[in-house]
């Protein structure tokens, strides 16, 4: 592809005090392309594009649009010269209305007053196009997570910005809401508009961009034409080393451990209903599902946390479900939650009082005393043995995402569990991290422990499970393990909650009756 | 404030031996305020430095300082409890009322201790099945611990009419003439919760819960349960402090604590300890409550009207309040700037 260059970044350079944050970075997005930068965290991704929105001012480098040189000396300099951005965590005002949030500082007025008429005839058809159909009189916060993040976009589009910087856009999106985004961002290029896409997740970056620029320790390591690349390239490029697999070979058992199995009949509550299985240690059991579709809600009920109108479980112990989240932690279930900052982690305390959350705060027994030098001998052992990267007396906070995961993981390895619930363990979390992750989970299933493992992302339950549960609309809609677990069949399992083939045959059996 | 260096080791290689060096202690703050604000009095006032009188300042900080170091383990619990001066003035209303029916002294206010923490029962029971923060079941039983005082109390004081009981005297001595019982049962009290608070499994609960509610639920930490230790807990002390009352003076006023909260809660924020929980400091509220004291007889040393100290209390409130908030904007400035470089 040779078009003309829309911009181009050449020898930029960031530091904060003595940590290197942009070392050489280059960038060339050609007009009318959607341009895809990737790189782990900490690769110079996101400052790159915090310059670019005149969010953070570089050391040194040139910024070149439409080929002057332009300085973007604030968010406000970058918006005049037609550079939007959409970030990852959202910035709407929640009890304000969705028009309100579209029109934030720059509201059309008449006589003095805002005018909501005008508002919505601007507005309108591109909400529509976006195929968001809102109550635009209704505040942020009655509307979905998805539904948010389209409201972010149409707030920029409104700019009408010639190069639209996207950060990570579909983090919270469903599968078919990203379905609809990527139709809204392949008409937006069309349109003639230039789009900088920012993303974790390779599956899309290959489905949507024409280029890629892949990123590591604050330097452009590769700029190519997506068909020229291969997903696997591409991690090579990010990690910058010989390939390891990401997801490490099943250990073979540990020989002291116990055989155990959990048993799980008609099962109902929340959104479930009627959810049957069986999962022994030893083997690693997937959970897939769209999110609303009831596995947050399998996990946590048999975690205690909410409670079952119906079924008979019975876990190794030889008990039912746990009446508690207490009584769960006592009876070594644990559960690593999705949203790992809101409940698996007190932020504002340090990684020694982090790992004795269970051991202290769960259990009932032992001495009743809180020990800070036994803390801190448990707090050295995760720490050494999970490779945590930080202090034991630093703050959970400061830590990066995939060391965080690893404190929550490890202070449930105090305990050592046999039954293990992970919800999306991985979310969030940098390739280097995950692989090691993906290590402590097999060495989870290896010592005897019985796992069941939810993911949003199919790649890692195909690689690390031995079969996967998909659920849909709150029922098991199958179980597919062997040569049947790839990606096109459990897809098209979570989202239509049927085997691939299936209506074909129910067609044929309809038409054989007709 | 911690001396420990933070640079992450590279994964692999052997962790460094960790030491946590020489920590300068969170209370340093109000105690040099307070050696500050004594020297200054002193200076102008050298009487205001005589034994005697520091030893009764410490005495008459110690009712309120004791309810102080219960309100500490309800903020850390992210937590306030509004009904502690009239769970004060109610144990102190039942004992008295048990030593008038001729109940010997110490038996009537070992009652009214756990009567105090029934009180505190009734608050946690309520707070806990309801699922409402404290603040809000407190606000309606302050006015019921109160009303029902009242009844008890007829309107009038309560004075136990045979004084000769040694509760009385023990708890009105002054050691070696100078140093009051009362204030040296407030000292080890505040030591043995600083204890209970940083050294037992319920000071861990209490901290988790307050610093995130909802990871603590999923820990396993028994929630409701710490809640509802933490108010009988408070309550148990406004028993103490209520019965100790009577003992010190002899009688109690219908309307005595009716002021207590506010000044409370005060003094625990000028010690340092956030309303935003998860951490608190006994030893800073106890400090934060000698402030206030000494605010308000400082007052009188230089001879102005008392009615400013209450004034001049909320201030110093704010005063601290601010400087507390500008530290934290600081520290928190320094996190966000290494976060980025990590994650730029």
């Amino acid at each position: 592809m040779s078009g003309d260059t829309m911009i181009s970044v050449r020898g930029l350079a960031k530091r904060y005090g003595g940590v290197v944050a942009l070392e050489d970075m280059n960038l060339r997005v050609e007009r009318g392309t959607i341009h895809a930068v990737v790189g782990e965290n900490g690769a110079g991704k996101s400052t790159l594009m915090k310059v670019l929105a005149g969010v953070v001012r570089p050391d040194s480098g040139a910024i070149e649009l439409g080929g002057q040189t332009i300085a973007l000396d604030g968010p406000n300099a970058a918006r005049q010269h037609g550079i939007g951005m959409v970030y990852q965590e959202l910035s709407l005002f929640p009890e304000r209305s969705v028009l309100a949030n579209l029109f934030v500082n720059r509201e059309p007025v008449h006589n003095g007053l805002i005018s909501k008429r005008e508002m919505e005839a601007r507005s309108k058809s591109l909400l529509q196009q976006l195929g968001l159909h809102v109550d635009v009189y209704a505040p942020v916060s009655r509307l979905s997570i998805g539904e948010r993040q389209l409201v972010e976009l149409a707030r920029v589009l409104l700019e009408q910005p010639r190069l639209l910087i996207l950060d990570e856009p579909n983090s919270a999106l469903n599968q078919r809401e990203t379905e609809r985004l990527f139709t809204v961002l392949k008409g937006l290029r069309e349109a003639g508009i230039t789009m900088l896409y920012v993303s974790h997740r390779l599956e899309e970056v290959f489905s949507i961009c024409d280029r890629v620029t892949i990123t590591r320790n604050g330097r452009d390591v590769l700029t190519k034409d997506r068909a020229e690349l291969t997903i696997p390239e591409v991690i090579e490029g990010m990690i910058g080393q010989q390939r390891e697999a990401l997801f490490p070979p099943a250990l073979p058992p540990a020989p002291s451990a116990m055989r155990r199995r959990l048993t799980v009949k008609g099962l109902a509550g929340g959104r479930l209903s009627d959810i049957s299985f069986t999962a022994q240690s030893g083997e690693i059991v997937g959970l897939a599902g769209l999110e609303g579709s009831g596995v947050s809600d399998l996990l946590d009920m048999l975690f205690g946390l909410r409670r079952a109108r119906a079924g008979d479980v019975q876990f190794p112990d030889g008990s039912g479900l746990p009446r508690s989240a207490t009584e769960a932690a006592r009876r070594s279930v644990c559960l690593v939650p999705a949203d790992r900052r809101r409940n698996g982690l007190m932020l504002d305390k340090s990684i020694l009082f982090n790992i004795s959350n269970i051991v202290v705060g769960a259990r009932g027994w032992g001495s009743p005393w809180f020990s800070p030098k036994t803390a801190l001998g448990r707090a050295m052992r995760q720490i050494e043995a999970l490779r945590i990267k930080g202090q034991p007396y630093a703050l959970a906070n400061a830590l990066s995402g995939g060391n965080q995961q690893k404190v929550v993981i490890g202070k449930w390895l105090e305990i050592g569990p046999q039954v293990f619930l992970l919800d999306d363990p991985t979310r969030g979390v940098d390739i280097g991290a995950k692989r090691e992750i993906y290590g402590l989970i097999r060495e989870m299933s290896s010592h005897g422990g019985i796992v069941l493992f939810s993911s949003t992302e199919l790649p890692e339950l195909i690689g690390l499970c031995d079969r996967i549960l998909v659920i849909y609309q709150g029922r098991l809609a199958g179980e597919v393990s062997g040569a049947d677990m790839n990606s096109q069949t459990v897809l098209h399992l979570t989202n239509t909650g049927e085997m691939p083939g299936a209506g074909r045959q129910r067609q044929k059996s309809h038409g054989g009756k007709a | 404030m911690s001396t420990t260096t933070s640079t992450p080791h590279l994964a692999g290689s052997a962790p460094p031996a960790v030491r946590r060096g020489f920590r300068i202690p969170e209370e340093i703050g109000v105690i040099v305020a307070l050696v500050a604000m004594m020297a200054i009095i002193g200076f102008a006032r050298p009487r205001f430095l005589n034994p005697i009188n520091l030893f009764s300042l410490l005495g008459n900080t110690t009712f309120l300082g004791m309810l102080a170091i219960g309100m500490v383990f309800l903020l850390a619990i992210r937590e306030i409890d509004l009904s502690v001066g009239w769970m004060f003035n109610f144990s102190a209303v039942f004992a008295a009322l048990l030593m008038v029916a001729g109940i010997d002294p110490w038996l009537a206010a070992f009652t009214g201790v756990l009567f105090g923490a029934g009180l505190g029962l009734v608050n946690g029971l309520i707070a806990i099945t309801l699922r409402l923060p404290a603040i809000i079941v407190t606000l309606g039983t302050y006015s019921m611990f109160q009303g029902l005082s009242l009844i008890a109390n007829k309107g009038r004081a309560i004075v136990p009419s045979d004084q000769s009981s040694s509760f009385f005297s023990v708890i009105s001595t002054k050691l070696y003439g100078v140093v009051p019982v009362a204030a040296l049962v407030f000292i080890v009290l505040a030591l043995a919760m600083h204890v209970v608070l940083h050294r037992t499994r319920f000071g861990y609960r209490v901290q988790a819960v307050g610093s995130n509610p909802e990871a603590a639920a999923h820990a396993g930490i028994p929630t409701a349960w710490v809640r509802l230790q933490t108010l009988v807990l408070m309550g148990a002390i406004c028993g103490l402090s209520g019965v100790m009352y009577v003992g010190f003076r002899g009688a109690i006023d219908p309307n005595e604590g009716s002021d207590f909260v506010l000044v409370v809660i005060a003094a625990v924020i000028i010690g340092g300890t956030p309303l935003s929980g998860g951490h608190g400091t006994i030893i800073g509220a106890v400090i934060g409550m000698m402030i206030i004291q000494v605010i308000s007889s400082g007052l009188i040393f230089f001879g102005i009207d008392a009615t400013w100290s209450t004034f001049v209390t909320g201030a110093v409130t704010v005063l601290a309040v601010s400087l507390d908030r500008l530290i934290k904007y600081q520290r928190t400035r320094r996190l966000e700037r290494r976060r980025e470089t990590f994650h730029g």
